[in-house]
């Protein structure tokens, strides 16, 4: 019996300790990068033709089944699990900082330069830079060449053309959002309406005190997107079916992402890309023209890579060459401005581009995350109260502009 | 035959696949135990003993068959529930995710700024004279140098080798560091020598940026001070540093720290929370309860129609189990599509323009018909079932009697099936309890006044609720919600417990 007991326990601790020898060993010098599904498989086939981005240093990338899995993830990861390197949104930066996920880096004078100043707004935070821009995330209003034949010159011009051409042409609706959602993608209309989610000064710099009028947003609401406190039916209150529809033919104008604006090219539309027109003849809605961040995380530290990590941010993800490399796969505009001129960047991102420098905000976390009613969950519910419940858009107005007021009041001293 | 049960074969088989097992757990836990988790480790290492102790040992036969059980229940069940009932006496939210001696290195890591210019200079990192250096080249003001952590030592530009930038490359007694071992080098961690209280950080491979330190920590104190100000910043005892003088000037990132019943008493006492609880409490009960009803109700119905030999009666019976056999996901998935507004089925056939999930009363009618489409065929095949084994004779026996067809059913069948059925209307009740995807998927819990402050939706039930307060917002409140979820679980818990007595499963071991 105990000779059994003594074989059954030796061959398992053969076989085990023989597992355990196996277990590879990492690199000293490899950097470990995060990414989602589309940059991750896109981020290793730039790595496969140029691999010496940094001298000694080898890239490693690790990529996840979508958005939400790689945040869940960075969330999760420990010391010993986590990145060096995240890929991720400019909105994970206060989140991910204030829970001591991300490490702060300071770029020189000329990698600075290579972007525009507003970008870094996106991720920095508490005066901290935690990463480099890497493609710019925006949208653009498109309109359909079979239905308007010139581009809309005011939001008045949309409206009277979806109004007149409602019955003959079946149209499902005027303006929608096919990309970014009520909030994100929606701030353009909001935006040439009167209602952008912040102001900024000459210089720049946020001003702290301002929001939007309320009465101008109300009033515009009532006389653009209303008839007898009823939705007209130009601006549906939600997403749901805007590409379908506007693939259709259905929908003259629609909000667009620039991640997906090959599907819109494959169905032969072209990219008449615009920013939305205001009220006035002349102004436009800003759309958020926010960066995606390459993020250096505390996990580099702890391991001894820090140095490493920080050259692959400013020597690849940061870089001009770098972005070139990347975005002929990613085929996003890129943010740095060097590889945005690039005669190898393609139409369609060159689109995107112009439209973001035309009109276009940063995009700050630590003003939109909120304080407790963040801004991405308020426009939405403005949206529903005016064209669904039928509330008055004045008073309603009203509510909103008290949230961004309290949202720009807490995060004063985070931006 | 009886070879491969007992005997050289059978124990040759047993250990081979305990080895493979406790490889695998082995492997799991050297993972763990790398990683820091020490109680994963700890309990791998302890399955592991377990396993092999109670298979090769012939007087642990009973403990053969419940081990795997017993591991496993601990692991995903017990673990789990006691996990979150520690969470729930701690201030665990955005903010404060890490330990306080993490958070008191991060904050530490966090307090250098860099001077008024943001000086940034090409750097070769290396060693000079045996101690760990780095080359500086100022190339804007043509000015060079080594530093040391204690020195600064200029150098004539004449005596250097400079690249096309000019940027040194080499001086003497300056060793460089190879490229692919600077990261790892001690070097990386230090300060080198600047100007007063500014020193110069690797930054990159190749470029050294200025700074100072902006907080010093006291240990002997527990308290970080301002090397720039006069701030103080004391433990406020709930997880953060907090500037003596101003209270909104916090540290951060923030720690776990313990709070014991707070996160309970703000179920009572917090009027931002309490008052949503109560709506959701309510409206979760009505929501389990009313699926029930429809959902027995309508299988009922259909299980007694079909009770009677008809034409096609198979293929009715197949037809009524196909939403049963889709994936309840891609179903809510397809009836949140029909409810759209501007664009679903549904307003397009009743010709209506109704805001399903923008109004309260409709996105719960909603709600509970879609889900009344998943659950009733689990109600009619469990009803058909049982309506088989009710004896046709009591039937009979009641017509006989003069009793009508609507008699019998009132006075025998319903009874005897809510006999028989009683302890599985229980569980299903406890099951839509915490039907969290109908919820998430279809209405995600709204609609809800989000102008109006609103935090809980019309349709949010407790789980959902609690999945909002923990992940649904940018300021995750996980031990509010592992307080939520182990009110939850001794809710559920009850109900099951009531199904249990009620189903006298129990009695068969007593």
């Amino acid at each position: 019996m105990k000779k059994r007991l003594s074989m059954g326990f030796a061959a398992t601790a053969a076989l085990a300790l023989t597992a355990g020898l196996l277990t590879p060993a990492q690199a000293a010098t490899t950097v470990v990068v995060w990414a989602d599904e589309s940059r991750g498989p896109n981020l290793v086939k730039t790595l496969k033709d140029k691999a010496d981005w940094v001298d000694g240093v080898e890239i490693e990338i690790k990529s996840f089944s979508g958005f939400d899995a790689l945040k869940t993830a960075i969330d999760a990861a420990t010391a010993t699990s986590g990145p060096d390197i995240v890929v991720g949104a400019n909105d994970w930066v206060p989140t991910l900082a204030k829970n001591g996920k991300l490490a702060p880096l300071t770029l020189t004078a000329t990698q600075r330069a290579g972007f525009s100043a507003s970008q870094f707004y996106d991720l920095t935070y508490k005066k901290k830079l935690y990463g480099v821009p890497v493609d710019v995330n925006n949208v653009a209003m498109i309109y359909n060449t079979k239905l308007v034949t010139s581009a809309p010159k005011t939001f008045a011009d949309m409206v009277d053309y979806y109004k007149a051409n409602k019955a003959s042409k079946s149209l499902k609706a005027g303006l929608c959002v096919a990309g970014g959602g009520m909030s994100w993608g929606a701030h353009s209309i909001a935006s040439a309406l009167g209602a952008d989610a912040y102001y900024f000064n000459p210089d720049g710099r946020i001003n702290k005190s301002k929001v939007f009028n309320p009465n101008t947003l109300g009033e515009n609401v009532k006389k653009y997107l209303l008839d007898a406190k009823k939705s007209n039916g130009f601006l549906p209150a939600s997403d749901t079916g805007c590409k379908d529809n506007f693939l259709a033919g259905t929908v003259p104008f629609a909000i667009i992402g620039n991640w997906e604006w090959t599907d819109y090219t494959a169905k032969g539309f072209t990219m008449n890309l615009m920013p939305v027109p205001g009220v006035v003849s002349g102004q436009s809605g800003n759309a958020f023209g926010s960066v995606s961040g390459a993020l250096l995380t505390t996990f580099a530290a702890t391991r001894g890579r820090e140095a490493a990590a920080k050259s692959v941010l400013t020597d690849f993800f940061g870089s001009a060459a770098g972005q070139v490399a990347y975005q002929k796969y990613e085929k996003r505009p890129p943010a740095h401005k060097g590889a945005a001129s690039s005669a190898s960047v393609t139409d369609g991102q060159k689109g995107f581009g112009a439209s973001a420098a035309a009109a276009s905000v940063p995009q700050i976390g630590a003003i939109l995350n909120g304080s407790g009613k963040s801004y991405w969950d308020s426009l939405p519910a403005y949206w529903t109260a005016v064209l669904v419940d039928g509330k008055d858009p004045v008073a309603e107005a009203k509510k909103l502009a008290t949230i961004y007021r309290n949202n720009l009041r807490a995060a004063v001293n985070d931006i | 035959m009886t070879f491969m049960l007992r005997g050289r074969v059978a124990f040759v088989v047993k250990a081979a696949l305990l080895a493979l097992i406790s490889a695998v757990l082995l492997m799991l836990t050297q993972s763990a135990f790398g990683q820091g988790q020490y109680a994963i480790a700890f309990f791998l290492a302890v399955a592991i003993i377990l396993l092999n102790f109670t298979y090769f040992n012939k007087r642990t036969v009973p403990l053969k068959f419940f081990i795997p059980g017993i591991l496993l229940l601990t692991a995903f069940v017990v673990t789990p529930i006691l996990y979150t009932l520690v969470m729930s006496t701690f201030t665990y939210k955005t903010g404060n995710y890490i330990s306080k001696e993490q958070a008191i290195s991060r904050i530490q890591a966090l307090a250098i700024e860099p001077d008024e210019n943001g000086s940034a200079f090409d750097i070769v990192v290396g060693t000079y004279q045996g101690q760990s250096a780095i080359l500086v080249s100022d190339v804007l003001n043509s000015s060079y140098f080594i530093s040391t952590q204690n020195d600064r030592i200029p150098l004539d530009v004449a005596t250097l080798n400079t690249d096309e930038n000019g940027v040194a490359q080499g001086a003497s007694d300056f060793v460089a560091t190879a490229s692919e071992d600077i990261s790892g080098s001690e070097a990386a961690k230090l300060r080198f020598k600047f100007r007063d209280e500014y020193f110069i950080s690797v930054e990159s491979l190749n470029v050294g940026v200025v700074y100072r330190q902006s907080l010093e920590y006291f240990p002997n104190v527990d308290q970080f001070k301002s090397l720039i100000g006069n701030a103080v910043y004391v433990d406020n005892g709930n997880g953060n540093y907090v500037n003596t003088n101003d209270s909104a000037d916090k540290l951060e990132p923030g720690w776990r720290d313990p709070a014991w019943f707070s996160n309970y008493l703000r179920l009572f006492q917090d009027e931002q929370v309490r008052s949503p609880l109560i709506s959701v409490f309510i409206w979760t009960v009505v929501f389990a309860s009313l699926t029930v009803l429809t959902q027995f109700s309508f299988g009922l119905l259909l299980a007694l129609a079909l009770n009677k030999p008809i034409r096609g009666r198979r293929i009715y019976r197949s037809i009524l189990v196909l939403p049963y056999a889709m994936p309840s996901i891609m179903s809510i998935l397809i009836w949140g599509g029909m409810f759209n507004t501007e664009f679903g089925a549904i307003n397009e056939i009743i010709g209506s323009q109704i805001a399903w999930f923008q109004d309260a009363t409709f996105a719960r009618a909603a709600v509970i018909l879609v889900n009344l489409w998943l659950g009733f065929p689990y109600f009619y095949l469990v009803c058909s079932g049982s309506l088989q084994a009710i004896p046709s004779e009591l039937m009979e026996a009641a017509a006989i009697d003069g009793a009508n067809p609507r008699q019998i059913f009132r006075k025998i069948t319903l009874p005897l099936l809510l006999q028989i059925l009683s302890p599985l209307l229980i569980a299903s009740f406890a099951f839509n309890f915490n039907n969290f995807n109908l919820i998430y998927l279809l209405t995600g819990g709204g609609p809800k006044a989000q102008l109006d402050g609103e935090i809980a939706g019309a349709t949010d039930i407790l789980i959902s609720y609690t999945y909002q307060i923990a992940f649904g917002t940018n300021i995750q409140d996980l031990g509010l919600a592992s307080a939520i979820s182990v009110i939850i679980f001794v809710i559920v818990a009850a109900i099951s417990l009531y199904g249990v007595k009620k189903s006298k499963v129990l009695e068969s071991f007593s």
